[in-house]
Parts: structure tokens; C-alpha cells; sequence
């Protein structure tokens, strides 16, 4: 359940690089302002997605945040 | 001797509190993942125009790199007036190496694809440090060949990000990558099993 969890998140960040990617290619050209706000906001939103699970992944239950593997 | 002794000493000077809340407090991750984002930002339209625009280096019908080429040849010419663009001998003669050589076939690749990799790292905060290491490499590169546009700032908030590189992707991929990679001086936790696996390694013999 927590890899799903964390693949999730992965997921979330590896689209914010497709995203960055599309709305350069497609929009660089024209408007360099504009095309800055839809990769910021994939980045909130992967961001919020990443504190969602890490919520889920690496908080005990005391709210200490635990490291990846053995300690 | 006692002199050497005396300023040598190990003492560890702390930094004040204000520089360890900008740069190592997870309070500015906000602050510093708009920069990071910002910079990530040009540096990926500075990659995807040399890949892909319309004065592209790369990826063109015949020889790769001959829009690096041009860039080299105007920064080793010396005007018929004015300064040259480049102040350091040892640089130009650097450049004049990789034109003689034809490096600018393969370099242009590198250069292209190390400006999308490091916007890439930049936007997502993966390798934040890395990456603006990277870029802050490029910027200072391009500045010492002569060309100033943009990489003055860049290259400050470039190095800024370096020093912040510890909360700069807090909010992004090293929020868990940085615990599960480690530091060459304090592996994470993906990585420290593994070294206790593989164990210290063959101890050299002691000189008797």
C-alpha cells in the first residue's frame, strides 16, 4: 500500500516534468509570462499530492517523520 | 609554532541564526521553491530553444553544432575595435582548442540536453543542488565567453539555490530523495544497508 502510495507521488512529480515540457514546446514562443503559471501550478499540486503521502508513507504515528529503510 | 597551533585549532564557527533560517530552515521552502522553479523554468526554455527552435544547434538537416560553432568563432575573434569578448587568455585558448578539435558537434548535445536536464531537475526539485551546481557551471561559462543577457542574475540565484540546496527541493522530489540517498558523508537510508552489506572493504596492511 505505501509504494502504491509513493508511486503515486512519483507520478505526481513525473508530471509536472511532462507538463514543464508540453507548455514549453507549445507555448514558448509566444508568451514566456504565461507559459511560467501552468508548470507552477503542477508544482503545487504535485506538492500537495507529495505531503499527502508523505503523510501516509513516512509519518509514525507520534507525527515524527521516519526515514526511508532501517534506521 | 605556538601561532600555527593557535589559528589552526579545531573550533567549528556557527553560522548566525537569520543565515541558518534562510538556508537550511524548511520555514523558506516556499521562498525557495520559486526560485528554484523560476530558474528550473529558464533553463528549460534555454534547452528546448537550442534543441528544437528556430536557431536550434542541434538536430538540424547536416552537421550538428554549427550555431555553437558561430558562438565560439565571434568569442575568440579580436574586433577591429573594442575589446575582445573574452578577458582571459587561458579561455580563449581553452575555446580555440575545442573549435580546432571540432568539439562543437558533440558539446552542443551536451550543452542542449544539460540545460533541459537541469531545468527538468530544477522544476521538480530532484538533485536540486546538482542541478543548480549545473547550471551555475553553464551560466559562468557562457559570462567568461563573453555574453552576459541573462546569466548574471541567473547565475546568483543559481548559486543561492546551491547554498539553500538542503530545503531548495523540500518542497519537491528530494523532500525523499535526500533521506533515502544521503550525502556522500552520511549515507540515507536506502544506501546505508546496502554499504553494511557490502561491508568496509579490504583493510591494507599495517607497516610492521
Amino acid at each position: 500500500m505505501k509504494l502504491a502510495l509513493l508511486g503515486a507521488g512519483v507520478l505526481a512529480w513525473l508530471g509536472v516534468a511532462i507538463i514543464a515540457v508540453l507548455v514549453v514546446n507549445a507555448w514558448s514562443d509566444e508568451n514566456l509570462v504565461l507559459a511560467f503559471f501552468p508548470i507552477a501550478a503542477a508544482v503545487v499540486v504535485a506538492w500537495l499530492v507529495g505531503e499527502w503521502v508523505t503523510e501516509r508513507v513516512f509519518l509514525a504515528g507520534n507525527g515524527e517523520e521516519v526515514h526511508h529503510g532501517p534506521a | 609554532m605556538a601561532l600555527l597551533e593557535r589559528t589552526l585549532r579545531s573550533r567549528e564557527l556557527r553560522d548566525p541564526s537569520l543565515i541558518r533560517l534562510i538556508f537550511a530552515d524548511t520555514r523558506m521552502a516556499p521562498l525557495w521553491a520559486v526560485a528554484r522553479v523560476y530558474l528550473g523554468y529558464q533553463w528549460l526554455l534555454a534547452g528546448w530553444h537550442k534543441m528544437w527552435g528556430s536557431e536550434r544547434w542541434i538536430n538540424l538537416p547536416g552537421e550538428d553544432g554549427l550555431g555553437l560553432k558561430g558562438y565560439w568563432d565571434r568569442a575568440v575573434s579580436f574586433p577591429e575595435q573594442g575589446s575582445p569578448p573574452i578577458k582571459y587568455d587561458w579561455y580563449r585558448d581553452f575555446l580555440q582548442y575545442l573549435l580546432d578539435h571540432e568539439a562543437y558537434h558533440w558539446f552542443s548535445w551536451l550543452i542542449a540536453f544539460g540545460e533541459v536536464l537541469a531545468g527538468v531537475a530544477l522544476i521538480v526539485g530532484a538533485f536540486t543542488g546538482l542541478a543548480a551546481l549545473a547550471g551555475a557551471t553553464m551560466n559562468f561559462n557562457f559570462m567568461l565567453a563573453g555574453s552576459a543577457s541573462t546569466n548574471p542574475v541567473l547565475f546568483i540565484l543559481a548559486i543561492l539555490v546551491l547554498f539553500g540546496w538542503k530545503v531548495a527541493g523540500w518542497m519537491g522530489v528530494d523532500r525523499w530523495l535526500l533521506p533515502a540517498l544521503g550525502t556522500p558523508w552520511e549515507p540515507g537510508g536506502l544506501v546505508k544497508p546496502l554499504k553494511e552489506r557490502i561491508g568496509p572493504g579490504p583493510s591494507k596492511p599495517r607497516p610492521t
